[in-house]
């Protein structure tokens, strides 16, 4: 059995989020987020005063989206663990994971193309502008379908030792919940449920990140446990 | 067992359902709490928008919703104090009561959804109603998937009747007990989605 694979997929999920949260907040500014109620001279501004950051921010956070896809699959392998030989909630988490990556990989293609003539019409930048982030953090529905199928396997885990804590199925519907929220920013341009609302922004995001710091410790556990066992046999 | 025995027992700590339930159920009143956080502070904003609106909407409606869960409330709870018997009679009876209830409330509900709607009033007419929607909307989704649990504790509660009636189908200790802790697992749900309205009803409906 590898285990070096495992863990290299555990970290590139720990690697996701550094590098996401470099190139996306530090380096090309997207956090906070910008209002959706500001005007097309204010969004073209923002592209024009800040391309060289928004370029090179985007690459990084381009780059660093790919590294979600490690991470779902070694989460696959401990639900098919779970599943054993007919793994659909598996095979769920995989499709679903892989849409996951390109919801994160087309925003920021979007909003470079944004950034990639900053002198165009302000309005055509604002359109950009605005499909990359309804793209962005309204489309919560793979990862919905992700933490769903996590939680509905850890359920199903009848094993003496099982590979997650129930609660960790909990906590993983908690989420997918938690997610919907993203969902609402098509009706507003104001308030908490605008994208840079708190309720539904802030609070899905954060809750985001935190799933993966969540998972990360009881990923290491559950891959251990796999080699105690494999080695007690 | 002796009656000191039998006092003990009932003396220790009981946490109902499991662990897991509790941190799904802690989790999502925490996200609620945050959600009535927001709502009063935008309200202290802007309370003019917030108390116009609030006169039209129909308490009596809302106050008849707060009667269902709370009667389905009660119904969950005799339904799992009679699952704890050794015979299980009216268990079944009491999730149907409990679903009714429920049921109940989602037809008030969109009776009420329906007369907004057809008066013109969505989700982006005004703060207040967007947080109506929303916030009701929600709890609504929460009702559903507890019908959902009302059917598992109602299918579950049928099966104990069946094995109270016919001794040869025998369940092992331990089985029991797991089956009791997700039976409480799930009327602990319910028990949540009725709680959570106890405070969207004051909050949209009357507070002032």
């Amino acid at each position: 059995m590898n285990t070096k694979a495992q863990l290299f997929c555990a970290w590139c999920g720990v690697s996701f989020l550094i590098l996401f949260t470099l190139g996306w907040w530090f380096i090309a500014g997207y956090i906070p987020p910008m209002s959706p109620a500001m005007s097309a001279n204010e969004v073209a501004a923002f592209y024009q005063e800040n391309t060289g950051l928004i370029r090179l921010g985007i690459v990084i956070t381009m780059f660093s989206a790919a590294l979600s896809a490690p991470w779902v699959a070694v989460i696959a392998v401990q639900l098919k663990r779970i599943e054993g030989d007919f793994p659909a909630l598996t095979y769920a988490l995989l499709v679903a994971g892989a849409v996951g990556v390109v919801v994160l990989v087309v925003p920021p293609m979007v909003w470079t193309t944004a950034a990639f003539r900053p002198e165009r019409d302000p309005e055509l930048i604002m359109l950009l502008n605005d499909f990359g982030w309804l793209f962005f953090v309204m489309t919560f529905s793979p990862f919905f379908i992700q933490n769903l199928v996590i939680g509905l396997a850890i359920f199903s885990d009848k094993a003496s030792s099982p590979v997650f804590p129930r609660w960790v199925g909990y906590f993983n519907v908690w989420v997918a919940i938690l997610l919907i929220p993203g969902g609402l920013i098509t009706f507003f341009k104001i308030g908490p449920f605008a994208w840079d609302g708190i309720l539904a922004f802030w609070l899905p995001l954060l809750v985001f990140f935190g799933w993966f710091l969540v998972m990360f410790p009881l990923l290491l556990k559950a891959i251990k446990q796999q080699v105690l066992l494999v080695e007690s046999e | 067992m002796s009656e000191a025995s039998e006092y003990v027992k009932k003396t220790k700590p009981h946490v109902p359902g499991e662990v897991g339930i509790w941190v799904f159920i802690l989790g999502d009143m925490v996200i609620f709490g945050l959600f009535f956080i927001v709502f009063i502070y935008n309200r202290g904003l802007n309370s003019d928008v917030y108390f116009q609106s609030q006169a039209t909407l129909n308490q009596n409606y809302g106050a008849i919703n707060t009667l269902f869960l709370l009667a389905s409330s009660w119904f969950v709870a005799m339904g799992v104090d009679d699952m704890r018997r050794k015979v299980v009679r009216l268990a079944p009876l009491f999730f149907t009561l409990a679903m009714l209830c429920g049921l109940g409330f989602g037809v008030v509900k969109i009776i009420e959804y329906r007369e907004k709607i057809s008066a013109g009033i969505t989700l982006t007419t005004n703060d207040f109603y967007m947080y109506y929607y929303i916030f009701t909307g929600l709890h609504f989704l929460h009702v559903l998937i507890g019908m959902g649990v009302l059917v598992f504790l109602w299918l579950k509660a049928r099966a104990a009747v069946q094995r109270s009636a016919d001794t040869s189908i025998t369940k092992k200790e331990n089985e029991k007990e797991n089956e009791m802790m997700l039976i409480e697992s799930g009327a602990s749900y319910w028990h949540m989605v009725d709680l959570l309205w106890i405070v969207l009803f004051p909050l949209l409906y009357l507070m002032k």
